[in-house]
């Protein structure tokens, strides 16, 4: 490369945190109420590796082996930390759609608890956009997360098993709480230890 | 026309041979200059160039030269930062203006791009769907043509690069060098005027630069000009005009003659032939008996035990040893290996040759354990990973893994794509970590592995921000920093320029004589006879040549000759992957058989399922599953059965392969049916064990929850065999559509989801790649401390998000190439519509749900 001295666009490092879905040497102009082609590939892109990695499964609790742990909850919060609560929700939604044809209720509380978890863990982001906010964004989505996929259980047992409200809350809550603590607290730290690297390749 | 040049440029005209003043060119670019770091370097410097209509030009320059920076603005997908832009005769930048005066003009830089195709390197990030119909209409439909017109278009392009038989087939699952031939019939569906080739055959092997070659002509043909960026000087000479780029400038132009004959060509050539003497020359080992870094293998704690230092160093023990190995992959039908055998002296280099598919992947993947062979056995560095008696299970299995990763290194295909860290020095010491290494040993193995690949000025810089050939040499640094006694690399010089892999075969020497042994995939035959002591052949998984490299080449050449296109009959169960597109076979590990994307979307259905309207089919089944949650008598869940089997016998599919495909989901059900069973305490007792109990109605409820379960599960995985991603994604976006007047994007949405069932197969295998690729490095999370497990996780996450960016850019640039402008003129190439097939499938599930809620009510 070589040095001369010519003035480059002025547009040029990606401007507000949070919507680095724009180019410095872009030929478009911002055509208000549509999707750049940036945006669908790096949501389609983010959507895709969310079905892929829902199958990364392993168990993590020894007293439940049936509760696997997947990683997709890792890149909603990513998502929604690079690209905003839009990209969160749209992540979410789109990411978990294909087991509607699959587990249609499953589907469902998947979708709920995504969208607990990296919308809210987002918009605290996007607002407080620091590492402490980054901590506080991924303890509120955390802890929300929790609360959703605890509900949703609740709810969506009886289809699957012969069970009251009551026995599920008896039997079900004491090993959800923990399996879900330590499901939401490897997200969390995860997301924590990776977000540094990748928000630089996602802003250069 | 007056065109100053700046003083500085290439005293060579820029205008071709011929050409008339009163003919506007197709592009013209004045004094253009485009810097990526805010004016610090330029990458393009006062470039000036005119291209002709049907003319063939070609640029040509080294990684780093600026020529895709070059291609992108005369594709009008990138903007400079100075100079003047004309395209189709219209000015779209004009750098003379100030900034907020419109220097860009999108609008006219629209129109532009609508008359000009690109083709980019990467064949499979320009796939859009997974139908090569439909992927050649995607450009059409974006540029508001009508169907009948979008028909036409189709058609002639593909039979224009002559794939009219393929239309049908799933373009994922095409070699590279196919995919690149129908990233050209989609361009040149949307009848464009000018078509640029950015390095088309870069990630291809020996075929697909064939086909490249072949497309050229094909476009010469059609009278279309034709820009081609490329760094292979013999793909230069069949073009009109000639031009060299380097650091940003153009240093040379004219006709390929005049311009191959220049001296200053050197960055670009191969490297002389025969080489003067010992560097190139593979020496035996017992000439050179220096264990790789003696002093720090001793050192290490845990380290190699005497035995193996005597190994290498006695020439009767053989490094590799492969015995009657033979593998096949869970999911697919036939083996992707027969029966290979073959040694290696310690010390020696093996070449491994072979087409796309041939299995060479494969192979490196169970030489370090990342696999597990289905028959046979295989003998590393003194280990037996495979086939040793006993069997290694448990904890000895892990002590034989822990003392391969520190014996054996394993350098995956594209291995920049496994960086990770902020640094190139904590990149690099990951290895070494994980090997449980002191502090300062850990160091100096940092610094020697930087030191050896000539990258040490780079170890505190973040390896993102290098360039392809640098990451490259890093990458195989965190290898080197292991100081593995055997290396295996899977097609180490991918994509490179000739200088940096030059760098690379250097590197191969060095450990060669330090006694390192290495087994290469390669394509090239510069790389297997200056490297290699012999070479293997394989074709299909079995071994065709085995022995001295002259003798195993002329095998391959005649197999080349022989059969010039060998991708169009890949097994079927060829991954549809980056591998697949660069040329070798790598694991598939389906994720469509767990019920996600329909794998089999080539050739049209038949059947009823497979005619109905997609709308109509999800709807209902949907509506049939949600029922059955619901369904509670048995008289209810017999006719729930009695449909399942119509809709499957109208179906045609085969219920064993369906059975397989769900059977995550059927385990389910066998872990639900106790829970069932042992929970329910109403009803007569039948049978107890301490405090479990069964009763009659247990055994009901058993039953019934089993049944619903297996109903819903027959169900969906009847729709998603039934129904292609593309229709899935067309019915989504119909029946979103009524979303679309409170400003929901359901255009782009539905696009979106497309586009992401698209890509599962390919990131699926990259995170895989990636996974395997770390834990050759000793990092595992399903073992260790807290903090190696997380490490490790880091290790793999980073470099997947890497990866999902990577594509992103590219599938970007690929719908920008094919005119996506955000769905506006956008027009369909398929419509759906709903006939009486449709309506009389409505009116049965209609009266099926009807009768569901009337059961109950009678008394049986």
């Amino acid at each position: 490369m070589s040095m001369s001295s010519h003035t480059p666009n002025q547009s040029h490092h990606p401007d507000a945190p949070g919507t680095p879905l724009t180019d410095a040497h872009s030929t478009g102009g911002a055509d208000h109420g549509r999707w750049s082609t940036k945006r669908i590939a790096v949501y389609a892109l983010f959507v895709a590796l969310t079905m892929v990695v829902s199958f990364f499964s392993f168990p993590i609790f020894p007293v439940a082996p049936w509760l696997r742990y997947d990683p997709s909850g890792i890149v909603v919060l990513v998502a929604g930390f690079a690209f905003g609560p839009a990209a969160a929700a749209i992540v979410s939604v789109l990411g978990f759609l294909p087991h509607v044809f699959t587990n249609p209720f499953g589907a469902l509380v998947a979708i709920v608890v995504a969208l607990a978890l990296s919308v809210p863990a987002a918009l605290i982001y996007r607002k407080i956009h620091t590492r402490a906010g980054a901590v506080l964004g991924i303890v509120t989505g955390a802890v929300l997360g929790v609360i959703a996929a605890i509900l949703c259980n609740i709810a969506i047992t009886p289809l699957y098993a012969h069970m009251s409200m009551g026995e599920v809350l008896a039997m079900i809550v004491p090993i959800l709480l923990p399996f879900n603590l330590m499901k939401f607290a490897i997200h969390g730290l995860v997301t924590f230890l990776v977000y540094k690297p990748i928000s630089r390749l996602v802003n250069r | 026309m007056s065109e100053a040049l700046p003083p500085h440029t290439a005293p060579t005209s820029e205008r071709p041979a011929g050409a008339t003043d009163n003919v506007p060119p197709l592009a013209r670019l004045n004094d253009v200059s485009l810097s990526y770091d805010g004016g610090r370097t330029w990458a393009l410097d006062r470039v000036n160039l005119s291209v002709m209509a049907g003319e063939h030009l070609c640029i040509l320059g080294a990684n780093g030269s600026g020529k895709s920076t070059l291609g992108r603005i005369l594709a009008g997908a990138a903007a400079p930062d100075a100079g003047r832009v004309e395209l189709m005769g219209s000015i779209v930048f004009d750098g003379s203006l100030p900034a907020e005066k419109g220097r860009v003009r999108p609008e006219r830089y629209r129109m532009a791009r609508h008359s000009i195709g690109i083709v980019l390197q990467n064949p499979e990030d320009q796939i859009v769907t997974t139908v090569a119909r439909d992927d050649v209409a995607f450009g059409p439909e974006n540029l508001g043509f009508q169907p009948a017109r979008i028909s036409q278009a189709v058609d002639d392009a593909l039979a224009r690069v002559g794939m009219s038989g393929q239309a049908d087939r799933d373009p994922t699952r095409m070699s590279g060098g196919q995919q690149q031939r129908l990233a050209v019939a989609g361009n040149l569906a949307m009848e464009p005027r000018l078509i640029i080739l950015d390095e088309p055959g870069a990630m291809l092997d020996t075929a697909g630069q064939q086909d490249i070659m072949d497309i050229m002509d094909r476009l010469a043909l059609a009278g279309k000009a034709v820009v081609h960026i490329t760094h292979q000087l013999d793909e230069a000479r069949r073009a009109d005009r000639v031009m060299l780029l380097a650091d940003g400038r153009i240093v040379a132009s004219g006709t390929p003659r005049e311009v191959l004959s220049r001296r200053d060509l050197a960055i670009l050539s191969p490297p002389p032939a025969e080489g003067s003497g010992s560097s190139h020359l593979p020496e035996p080992i017992h000439k050179d008996p220096a264990p790789a870094v003696p002093a720090s293998t001793k050192e290490g704690q845990g380290g190699v035990p005497p035995s193996a230092v005597a190994d290498r160093q006695g020439s009767a023990a053989p490094a590799v040893n492969v015995q009657g190995l033979s593998f096949s992959y869970p999911d697919a039908d036939g083996e992707t290996l027969t029966d290979l055998s073959f040694e290696l002296q310690a010390g020696h280099t093996l070449a491994v040759m072979g087409r796309n598919g041939s299995g060479k992947s494969t192979l490196s993947r169970l030489l370090c354990a990342l696999l597990a062979p289905s028959a046979g056995s295989i003998r590393m560095a003194g280990l037996d990973i495979a086939g040793g008696i006993p069997p290694a299970r448990g904890r000895r299995r892990r002590r034989l893994l822990r003392l391969l990763r520190q014996r054996v290194g394993f350098v995956m295909q594209y291995p920049e794509h496994q960086l990770f860290a902020d640094t190139v020095a904590q990149d690099v010491a990951y290895g070494p970590r994980n090997l449980g290494l002191e502090p300062d040993q850990v160091r100096k193995r940092v610094e020697d592995a930087l030191d050896l690949l000539g990258v040490a000025a780079l170890a505190d810089r973040s390896p993102f921000d290098l360039s392809g050939g640098q990451q490259r040499l890093v990458a195989i640094a965190g290898i080197v920093a292991c100081n593995p006694q055997v290396l295996v690399l899977d097609e180490v010089t991918a994509s490179l320029d000739p200088a940096a892999s030059q760098r690379i075969m250097a590197l191969l020497r060095v450990l060669h004589r330090r006694g390192v042994t290495i087994v290469m995939n390669t394509h090239s035959d510069q790389e297997a006879l200056q490297l290699a002591d012999e070479a293997l052949l394989l074709e299909r998984g079995r071994q065709l040549a085995y022995g001295p490299v002259s003798r195993v080449l002329e095998r391959y050449h005649g197999l080349l000759a022989a059969e010039p296109s060998p991708a169009q009959d890949l097994p079927a169960h060829t991954p549809p992957s980056a591998a697949g597109a660069t040329g070798t076979a790598a694991p598939t590990h389906q994720v469509q058989s767990e019920g996600l994307a329909p794998s089999k979307a080539d050739g049209p259905r038949t059947g009823l399922t497979g005619r109905l309207d997609p709308r109509a089919k999800i709807i209902t089944f949907l509506l049939m599953m949600l029922t059955a949650f619901f369904i509670s008598r048995p008289n209810q869940l017999a006719l729930g059965f009695v449909v399942t089997a119509t809709l499957f016998g109208a179906a045609h599919v085969p219920i064993g392969s369906l059975l397989k495909s769900v059977r995550v989901f059927l385990l389910l059900m066998l872990v639900l049916v106790p829970v069932n069973l042992f929970f329910t305490r109403t009803g007569r007792p039948l049978a107890h064990w301490g405090p479990l109990q069964v009763t009659d109605q247990g055994v009901w409820v058993a039953i019934l929850y089993s049944c619903r379960f297996l109903l819903i599960i027959l169900l969906g995985a009847l729709l998603v065999e039934t129904t292609t991603p593309t229709q899935m994604t067309d019915a989504f976006e119909s029946l979103l559509k009524p979303l679309s007047r409170w400003g929901v994007h359901t255009g782009e949405m539905a696009l979106v989801l497309s586009l992401a069932l698209r890509f599962i197969p390919t990131l699926n295998q990259e995170v895989h790649s990636i996974i395997d690729a770390q834990a050759a490095r000793g990092g595992s999370i399903e073992s260790g401390a807290l903090d190696q497990r997380l490490r490790a996780a880091v290790a793999i996450a980073v470099p997947v998000f890497a990866g999902a960016l990577r594509h992103a850019d590219n599938l970007s640039q690929a719908l920008d190439a094919r005119c996506y402008e955000g769905g506006r003129h956008r027009t369909h190439y398929r419509r759906l519509s709903m006939g009486r097939i449709d309506l009389a499938f409505i009116g049965c599930t209609a009266a099926y749900l009807l009768a569901l809620l009337i059961l109950p009510l009678v008394r049986c």
